[in-house]
């Protein structure tokens, strides 16, 4: 029996912020430009998949971010099972996408990090290292950036009003986690 | 620092950016067919004016995608952000 | 000495809360408000430090940031020290210890001031011209140099204090919270724009707050009453932030400034515990609105610089703000009206005014008319010639100006005074504006620069724009605002403003004295020491542009960058070369403003956030296991793993034997991984590596190398086929991201025809890697499912399996030269995985290795690091992997360049194995290798890259790269040390096992 384990279990509390690392959070990379591949993505996982810049959409069980015009980030809503690394989604995906060359699916559950902050400070924390202007970001949910903090990339999902969702790859995250931490605890 | 208005994200700080030279130089189809003067030209040969210069520019930290913009290196001001496989607009 | 100069009730400061502090190790009191020279002053103290280079008593002279004179180094001999501090802008505290600087043993007796009376053979220029020969000398020179100058003591111990960085994005930025900067802000965030208003001082109004005189009105209240009343309600708006002790430091570019929020300097230590010191803001403004305001200017003449003369302006602020009497017989000193001013607000509070000497013929405003009344005697028409005095202005000495002005004439009368006030007139605040890329346009009226052109959406408003006059001020500033914003009407359109001076001024740059001027000492820059006289110095010796003369004299490059005296440096040279002052333009004004301390622009990126780290997946299990790190990249990666007291060297060599004669397990998770699908994969494959890549299997692993279109070797790795249309490529650890970013450039860019797609996924997989001649039997053990025969899994192979129901990939490939697999499988299941191994490899003495040990066997096999043993001016050739470079193949990145004249020669430095003659000794890497040792300048043929006592072969050996070195096998050169020179041979680079056979053992 392999063992599934964390790269952090942080949960930090301060005022008016909290942060939490949330896993195991299915995660996939999907990649295309043709109509075919939008409408087979459609038909994969019964979603329509965002197409305006920096936006995006949610059904039941799916989260769909756009990242470029040819490429968006699948994640699961809710945690998945620690003992399997085979997901519904995937196959149906690659049936769908790859298999019939409309375009790339590939796995990166584990390629990042998915911590999500909650409270009216959010923005605050991420001034402190990100230059993105949040000014309108942070009054509309489901708007979704790249950017830097702390000259790590980033992507800044806005769930819902005063929570977002940051995802940053694995081999940063410890260093990502205890830089918010620090700055969080003085805001 | 400059903003640059990335064609796909929209306005950004420079240091989401990456530099990429000179624009508008195309790799030889058939290099093979080259002389080394002709190939020099194109390996090492770029402009460095003061004016407007057309540059290459990488949303690195972004979407990915590579654009043109058109900047006057006098003052680094852009004027004008194209995408790829675009002619250079007439300033 | 000990007096009190304060005179009754200013309401900006805290009479009730009396603030203990020293100076000089001396105790005062002062009151909270107070800034360090404000309670100086009315303990009656003026001499706080001397100067750069005469060592000369120099007291406070201004009010304000742009202090040239009284900086102090502050809590001296703790962490909390800092040197420079200008004493007119530090807030007292309870604790507060300011030293003076710049002098020993003290302030009162300086053993430097034996250079004032050496000042005759100190000219401008002295550095350059007495230390320049002969160099040997030059280290004897800086000792004392170093000694007898400088400004402050840098700290000894690390700074304590936190400081952070925080990113501000506005739709208006007001810089400057006087009256036009208030107006501003309270337009600005009227119409629902988002405005930040920033300040230097601790509270804003600027020189209006407290500017009570009757004759300037605002809709019938005294100036300062009406704007009392607008900073009340401007902290009601909602879309304006105001913050206070927060300057800007640079204005770049595209509207984004730099400003240092000072948060707790003004504290006690007990009351700073624990809080942020500083904030560096990086605003992003969509508009900018400067209202710096100005600067007043000295006069310059004949020892201008005693203790005890300061600013006319800095006079009144310190009687009307802090309440506080700079001297007891004031003398002012003026060429405008504004000293009247300060004379009127010094007669209301009691403060003694002798005598006003005015250059000017006369003055008909009701202000000098008013000081007449008084019964204040004025000079006009009259100069000062000279100051008496060491350590505090006693006395002056006045005569007559001639017509022209450029001689003095009549009897000479002297005056007695403590305390000089001086009134040069107004020079606008344009620092920031020029900073920014605007031009400047020189006004000859006002004899002032003013902004011309502005680079980017931004307007400078008020005394910084040229407007002296509270109605010009008001209403320029409405008018401009209109514009600028794109509004119809404000606030204040309906407003009544009464009242200003009389505009005669008299501009003389250089006053005259009876003395012939290399008998005088009229400074120009007080924190350089740079006179007049200095500069007309320098235009003798044929120095013409400002920048120059700049730079030869020292002017306005202190840490007040000259403030104070930029525009009489450049008057004097305009006015001795006969240029008019538009031709000669301005030095650079360069960021910061006023100086920023290295902790504010580091922030947080100290200590653990120094530099990024990353850790992989099995990075906890090192750490438990006692590894030692080494840093590649941001990687932190294992190095080696002491046994006990095991050294270095001793572990590797375990390591290394282990890994050869049984089993050795490696973390190589940090190597980049890229996931490439589509249609035209294996075509994009084929342009990008030299060899040939359309006919390999699926199920199939190669290896590659990658060059640049130079031609020169960039990265190379292991790719797999893993179905038709999709391959993982491992790139090497440094080069993952840039190798990405290339591949992106050329599909998007050239190719963009190419049905290709790259995904990055290092971070998804934990990388593990089991060689040795028992390394099949362990992964067997731990994979019992997958069939490890040579048929089903040959050396460069792959194959799809799981490990306990998770999914991963076992490829045959070997950076060692044995029998190896390597496993990938998703992160988080990595640390897992690799216990199991090294359960499973119990048996058979499974050895963690690390970086160093990986490195010695690839070099035992002669396999090249990219960025160890290439450095971007290697071929494939010069690596004598002529074999990879697919010939049939029409193109593929830098194949033309492989046959350019220069990367046919046969000199080129190419790749070779060294042994040394005592296979003992183990070269240095990066040393040099020689053929003669005789010949002069020795001729240096190339450099040892890579170098290892191998335990496999019980000898030294080192990969090298030598001129020639393919046609030189069997050859003797030679590789001088220090003490001695080493003979080498040059063979083969591979070391050990020529035949591959260990890959199938
Ligand atoms: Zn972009």
């Amino acid at each position: 029996m392999l063992n599934y384990n964390s790269p952090l279990v942080k949960e930090n509390s301060y005022s008016e912020l909290s942060m939490k690392v949330i896993n195991p959070i299915m995660k996939l990379i999907i990649r295309g430009k043709k109509r075919e591949f939008l409408s087979g993505v459609g038909k994969a996982i019964n979603m329509i998949l965002p197409t305006e810049s920096c936006t995006s959409s949610t059904s039941n069980d799916t989260t769909a971010l756009w990242l470029s015009p040819d490429e968006w980030m699948i994640l699961s809503n809710n945690v998945i099972d620690k003992n399997t690394n085979s997901y519904e989604q995937e196959n149906h995906l690659i049936n769908n996408i790859s298999k019939i060359n409309l375009g790339a699916v590939v796995d990166v559950t584990d390629q990042y990090v998915l911590i999500n902050i909650e409270g009216k400070k959010i923005f605050d924390l991420l001034s402190t290292g990100c230059p993105f202007n949040f000014n309108d970001f942070r009054n509309k949910k489901g708007g979704v950036i790249q950017s830097l903090m702390a000259k790590i990339d980033i992507i800044v999902h806005h769930k819902e009003i005063n929570n977002v969702n940051l995802l940053v790859r694995r081999s940063f995250s410890e260093h990502l986690y205890s830089f918010l931490s620090d700055a969080a605890s003085r805001i | 620092m400059f903003l640059i208005n990335c064609p796909f994200c929209g306005e950004r700080e420079q240091s989401e950016f990456k530099a990429g030279g000179e624009a508008h130089i195309s790799r030889p189809k058939q290099p093979t067919e080259l002389s080394d003067d002709e190939w020099a030209e194109y390996l090492f040969m770029r402009k460095n004016i003061k004016g407007i210069q057309f540059e290459r520019w990488n949303h690195s930290h972004g979407c990915r995608k590579w654009f043109n913009i058109a900047r006057d290196t006098s003052n680094d001001q852009i004027k004008a952000v194209y995408k790829m496989g675009q002619k250079p607009p007439v300033i | 000495m000990a007096k009190n100069l304060r005179t009754k009730g200013s309401k900006f400061i805290d009479e009730t809360t009396r603030v203990c502090f020293k100076f000089n190790g001396n105790k005062y009191f002062g009151f909270k408000g107070d800034t360090l020279a404000s309670a100086l002053l009315a303990n009656n103290i003026h001499l706080v430090g001397r100067s750069f280079k005469y060592h000369r008593p120099r007291g406070i002279m201004t009010a304000g940031s742009e202090e040239p004179n009284a900086i102090v180094q502050i809590n001296d001999n703790t962490a909390f020290t800092e040197p420079n501090v200008r004493a007119t802008e530090i807030e007292i505290y309870e604790g507060l210890e300011a030293t003076s600087q710049n002098c020993w043993p003290s302030v009162n007796f300086d053993i430097g001031g034996i250079n004032n009376f050496l000042s005759p053979i100190l000219p401008a220029g002295f550095y350059y011209k007495t230390f320049m020969w002969p160099a040997s000398f030059w280290l004897k020179y800086e000792y004392f140099i170093r000694r007898s100058a400088g400004l402050g003591k840098s700290p000894k111990f690390p700074d304590p204090d936190i400081y952070e960085h925080k990113y501000i994005h506005c739709d208006v930025l007001v810089v400057g919270g006087g009256i036009s900067g208030i107006m501003a802000a309270k337009i600005s965030a009227k119409r629902g724009l988002k405005t930040l208003l920033v300040d230097e001082n601790p509270n804003i109004g600027g020189s209006t707050i407290f500017q009570n005189s009757k004759y300037y009105k605002i809709n019938n209240l005294t100036s300062s009453s009406w704007l009392e009343n607008e900073i009340k309600e401007i902290n009601k708006l909602e879309n304006l932030t105001i913050k206070t002790r927060t300057s800007i430091a640079a204005f770049h570019g595209y509207n984004f400034l730099l400003a240092r929020e000072n948060l707790t300097d003004h504290l006690s230590a007990n009351e700073k515990k624990n809080k942020v010191r500083q904030r560096l803001l990086k605003i992003r403004a969509k508009k900018v609105i400067t209202a710096t305001g100005s600067l007043e200017r000295p006069l310059v003449f004949n020892n201008n610089d005693r203790p005890g003369i300061m600013l006319s302006s800095a006079l009144k602020k310190y009687a009307d703000f802090f309440g506080v009497a700079c001297g007891e017989q004031n003398v002012l000193f003026t060429n405008n009206d504004t000293a009247y001013e300060t004379a009127i607000s010094l007669d209301q509070k009691g403060i003694k005014v002798n005598a006003i000497i005015d250059i000017r013929e006369n003055s008909n405003s009701e202000l000098s008319k008013e000081v007449e009344a008084i019964g204040i005697k004025i000079y006009r028409s009259s100069t000062v010639v000279d100051t008496y005095g060491y350590k505090r202005i006693k006395k002056i000495s006045v005569m007559q100006l001639s017509t022209d002005g450029q001689s003095v004439k009549g009897q000479k009368i002297f005056i007695n005074c403590d305390c000089l006030g001086i009134a040069g007139g107004w020079t606008p605040a344009v620092h920031l504006f020029t900073q920014s890329g605007g031009k400047l346009d020189f006004n000859e009226e006002d004899q002032i620069f003013l902004p011309k052109i502005y680079p980017s959406k931004q307007i400078s408003i008020g005394s910084c724009n040229g407007d002296f006059e509270l109605d010009k001020i008001i209403n320029n500033t409405l008018k401009i605002l209109k514009e600028f914003l794109e509004i119809d009407e404000t606030e204040y359109d309906n407003i009544d403003v009464s009242g200003t001076r009389n505009l005669n001024k008299r501009n003389i740059w250089l006053l005259p004295s009876d003395k012939i001027l290399g008998k005088t000492k009229p400074f120009v820059d007080y924190q350089n020491d740079a006179t007049a006289k200095d500069i007309k110095l320098a235009l003798r010796e044929g120095f013409r542009s400002i920048e120059h003369v700049k730079r030869y004299t020292t002017t306005g490059m202190g840490t007040d960058q000259g403030k104070l005296g930029n525009m009489h440096a450049l008057g004097i040279i305009a006015d001795t070369a006969g240029v008019k002052m538009s031709e000669l333009g301005t030095t650079t004004f360069r960021p910061p403003y006023t100086p920023l301390s290295f902790g504010t622009i580091v922030g947080r990126n100290v200590g653990e956030f120094f530099d990024i780290f990353r850790k992989t997946p099995m990075n906890d299990w090192h750490v438990k296991n006692k590894s030692k790190f080494e840093n590649v990249g941001q990687w932190k990666r294992a190095w080696y793993y002491p046994n006990g007291n095991e050294s270095m060297h001793e572990a590797v060599q375990r390591e290394s034997k282990a890994a050869r004669e049984s089993a050795g397990i490696l973390d190589a998770s940090t190597l980049g991984k890229i996931d490439i699908q589509g249609t035209d994969a294996s075509e994009f494959l084929n342009r990008l590596y030299t060899n040939s890549w359309t006919k390999l299997d699926i199920g199939k692993c190669r290896y590659g190398l990658m060059l640049n279109e130079d031609g020169m070797v960039y990265d190379d790795g292991v790719t797999t086929r893993l179905d038709k249309n999709h391959f993982i490529m491992t790139t090497t650890t440094g080069g993952a991201a840039n190798v990405l970013a290339k591949l992106e450039d050329y599909l998007q860019t050239e190719w963009p025809e190419l049905d290709v797609y790259l995904t990055s996924v290092t971070d998804h997989y934990a990388t593990i890697s089991v060689c040795g001649p028992n390394s099949k039997k362990i992964v067997s053990k731990v994979i019992p499912n997958l069939d490890l025969s040579e048929d089903n899994l040959p050396h460069m192979s792959f194959k799809n399996t799981t490990i306990d129901n998770i999914k991963c990939r076992v490829m045959r490939i070997s950076f060692t030269g044995e029998q190896s697999y390597e496993i990938n499988i998703q992160a988080n299941y990595g640390i897992s995985l690799w216990e199991k191994i090294m359960e499973s490899g119990k048996e058979f003495n499974i050895t963690p290795y690390g970086t160093e040990t990986m490195h010695l066997l690839r070099a035992e096999k002669g396999f090249i690091i990219v960025g160890q043993d290439t450095d971007a001016t290697l071929t494939p050739i010069d690596l004598q992997m002529d074999w990879i470079v697919g010939k049939k193949k029409y193109d593929f990145i830098g194949k033309r360049s492989l046959y350019r004249s220069d990367t046919i020669r046969d000199d080129r430095k190419q790749l070779v194995g060294l042994l040394t003659d005592d296979p003992k000794e183990v070269l240095e890497e990066g040393a040099q290798i020689v053929a003669n040792l005789n010949k002069k300048p020795i001729e240096m043929l190339g450099h040892v890259t890579s170098s290892y006592y191998s335990p496999n072969l019980n000898k030294s050996i080192a990969l090298a790269v030598v001129r020639g070195g393919k046609n030189m096998l069997g050859q003797k050169l030679f590789i001088p040390m220090e003490n001695k020179s080493i003979i080498v041979t040059i063979v083969d680079p591979v070391f050990l096992d020529k035949e591959n056979n260990r890959l199938n053992a």
